[in-house]
């Protein structure tokens, strides 16, 4: 048989930029495939110190190791990484589609697996000379000794030979997520302290509860309660402007904003990059913090009642807008926007007269979904004082003890709320599907 | 008579995937001429088009409008000069939710005061212009539908009308009839040649059909992986010619 020649593309890498795009996939399967590894050493510890000996959980059910631990998992953990990627198999290597082959895109023998392996530990100290030396992704020195090298699936998948696919439960793809999932969910169950049987010893307990709220009180539903000074339709209504008035300012805001963080808008220079990250992580951040941690900033800021839980739903309005409105500007057909540049109109123009025309039916069917959300939300900005409905049903909650009949209350406004924010969402599904 | 666009070792890399979409290409246009593109998917027509008006950033080589060089123009001078290229496309690119005459009316966003343009507003003249462009593209009583609403070949008429609005000195169809049907296309293309013939406006078509190319093109450029590969008479390219462009495989179809 001929031999085959080496099919390494020898092209070198001529910048450290270039260099680290080419070995991008191996660094970034090698990182995953760790965090993995890393997640399972985590589960098992978690579950070996639940069920056989509890010598290093200390007081709070927390895992602690000897200091001697800890490295102890890192090491362990970057040799079954190794292992694996020398074996050719991990969730890393799939997911970035690498393959190991040898020189000549055949499969490795397994003594070129060991000498790979064994290799990489000498190759891993001399990684930063070897780059700098060969300037090429595939010359690093357990590459060269073994003589293989991971190989993007893509650039190969022609020559490797055809075989029937296994079902995806038989693959080792699939054998790691359902061992995986497994894991995860028994030390959920344990770390969340799921008990099933008290689930359904102490039911009756609750009994008076649910037949307080199934017979609501509808006493105050419009006549004040003289002691509150308020009734469950004016918490309503407030509630209701609290969310427009919250949607009005987020959408007004977002609609420029999201431009700063559409991809397609801001294009590629170093600035319109600059300024892409910054709007995408304003957005990230801010809709990360829930509107209530807002309404007790702003409770603060500007005292408890409605204009703080307005200001506490815009912001998050903003932030979750913003990013809902760039994804459209980032979807929009980019066909137009060429058609009006090669009029020799400015960016601008192309904007107003291009872009703005196709995201406007999303813009207004998100700000109503929006509308509904923050609906929602202003039940619980009550709770740390930002007013809306949420004040009525706390304070009927706040009156168990006090008043027999606080839990029907409780009730009625439930059941005030589910039907303002059915109705919403009825309305602003029909006005939805007939701007789209 | 004098060099109307000159394109010199123009060359596109596209960085990823290291795609060499042109290969040092170079020709001249003359003022007038119908110059037909021909070639495979994929082999650098729509990107050498967008190349002459920076749709598309060049990696190298220049391209000369009038004799000004367009690869060196600031953005204010590359609007100046897109304004005397006009462009249509293959899926013609209209803003679909806007009515036809506001895309017509987008043709002319290079010329109108920008702050007008910015409150949606055009000068009484300039809607006559458009309504009169609308009018020989023969679709004035489509002015005021929305742009998705008109059929294919009609749509391609607005593009030509929004074209029209730029009164183009040069005008670049990107493959303008292969969305159509054969009897849509030539009718389209017969508005092309108009342009032509009668308003002096120098014509780039790429085309799919040798047999549009040969009816409609003065002169034809074969380009095949970035390279040209032909540059001749419509009437010069024979059998032996259209393997090569095409390759072995091709036969050629008839459009009537």
């Amino acid at each position: 048989m001929a031999k085959r020649p080496s099919r390494l593309k020898s092209t070198r890498a001529n910048s450290l930029p270039a260099l680290l795009g080419a070995i991008r996939p191996r660094l970034f399967a090698f990182l995953l495939d760790w965090t993995s590894w890393g997640y399972v050493a985590y589960a098992v510890m978690f579950l070996i110190n639940r069920y056989w000996f509890v010598r290093y959980v200390n007081f709070y059910g927390t895992l602690t190791l000897p200091t001697w631990g800890w490295p102890l998992v890192v090491l362990s953990t970057l040799e079954l990484v190794v292992l694996s990627h020398a074996f050719g198999h991990s969730i890393g290597l799939s997911l970035f589609g690498l393959k190991l082959l040898t020189y000549s895109h055949r499969f490795p023998t397994a003594w070129d697996r060991i000498s790979r392996y064994l290799w990489w530990h000498a190759a891993v100290l001399l990684l930063p000379v070897s780059l700098w030396r060969s300037g090429r992704e595939c010359f690093l020195l357990h590459d060269v000794r073994s003589k293989t090298c991971m190989v993007p699936l893509a650039e190969v998948k022609d020559e490797l030979p055809v075989t029937r696919p296994r079902p995806w439960y038989l693959t080792n793809r699939g054998l790691m997520a359902v061992a995986l999932i497994g894991l995860t969910f028994w030390v959920g169950w344990q770390a969340t302290q799921i008990n099933l049987e008290r689930l359904f010893s102490r039911a009756p307990k609750s009994a008076y509860l649910w037949k307080a709220l199934v017979t609501p009180d509808f006493k105050h539903l419009a006549m004040p309660d003289p002691e509150l000074k308020d009734s469950i339709m004016g918490g309503m209504l407030e509630s209701i402007f609290m969310a427009l008035l919250a949607t009005i300012f987020g959408g007004l805001i977002a609609f420029p904003l999201s431009f700063l963080g559409a991809r397609n808008i801001m294009g590629f220079s170093p600035l319109g990059w600059l300024i892409f990250t910054l709007a995408r992580a304003f957005f990230n951040i801010f809709r990360s913090i829930e509107s209530i941690l807002w309404a007790v900033v702003f409770a603060v800021w500007v005292g408890f009642g409605p204009f703080a839980g307005v200001l506490a739903l815009t912001i998050h309005t903003i932030a979750a807008l913003g990013k809902l409105y760039s994804e459209q500007v980032e979807s929009i057909d980019p066909g137009p926007l060429e058609a009006i540049a090669a009029t020799g109109a400015r960016r601008w123009q192309v904007v107003l007269y291009g872009v703005i025309p196709q995201i406007i039916p999303s813009y207004l069917a998100f700000s109503l979904y929006r509308w509904d959300i923050n609906v929602r939300m202003s039940t619980v900005i009550a709770l740390v004082g930002g007013g809306g409905i949420g004040r009525i049903l706390f304070y009927y909650k706040g009156q168990v003890g006090r008043l027999s009949n606080a839990w029907n209350q409780v009730g009625a406004v439930v059941v005030a709320i589910v039907a303002v924010i059915w109705l919403l969402d009825y309305i602003s599904g029909r006005v939805r599907e007939k701007i789209i | 008579m004098a060099d109307h666009l000159v394109v010199e070792h123009l060359t596109k890399v596209y960085e990823r995937g290291d795609v060499i979409a042109l290969d040092d290409i170079s020709f001249s246009v003359k003022k007038d001429e119908f110059l037909v593109l021909i070639g495979l998917s994929g082999s650098g027509k729509s990107t050498l088009l967008r190349c002459i008006n920076r749709l598309i950033e060049p990696t190298a080589g220049k391209v000369y409008f009038d004799g000004i060089d367009v690869t060196a123009a600031s953005s204010r001078e590359l609007r100046q000069l897109r304004r005397r290229m006009a462009m249509i496309f293959q899926q013609f690119n209209l803003v679909k939710r806007s009515s036809v005459l506001t895309n017509v009316l987008s043709g002319r966003l290079g010329y109108v005061n920008p702050w007008l343009s910015a409150a949606h507003q055009f000068p009484p003249s300039e809607i006559k212009m458009a309504m009169a462009n609308l009018e020989r593209v023969g679709i004035p009583e489509q002015a005021y539908k929305r742009a998705d609403e008109l059929s294919g070949g009609q749509q391609q008429r607005v593009g030509i009308a929004r074209a029209l609005m730029q009164t183009p000195e040069l005008l670049m169809a990107d493959e303008p009839v292969s969305a159509l049907d054969p009897a849509t296309s030539h009718s389209v293309m017969q508005y092309l040649e108009v342009m032509n013939k009668e308003d002096g406006v120098t014509v780039i078509a790429s085309l799919h059909f040798l047999s549009l190319a040969r009816r409609y093109g003065t002169r034809i450029l074969a380009l095949k992986d970035g390279k040209i590969v032909y540059e001749g008479l419509p009437s010069e390219i024979d059998e032996a010619r259209f393997k090569e462009i095409y390759g072995e495989e091709a036969e050629q179809v008839e459009v009537h």
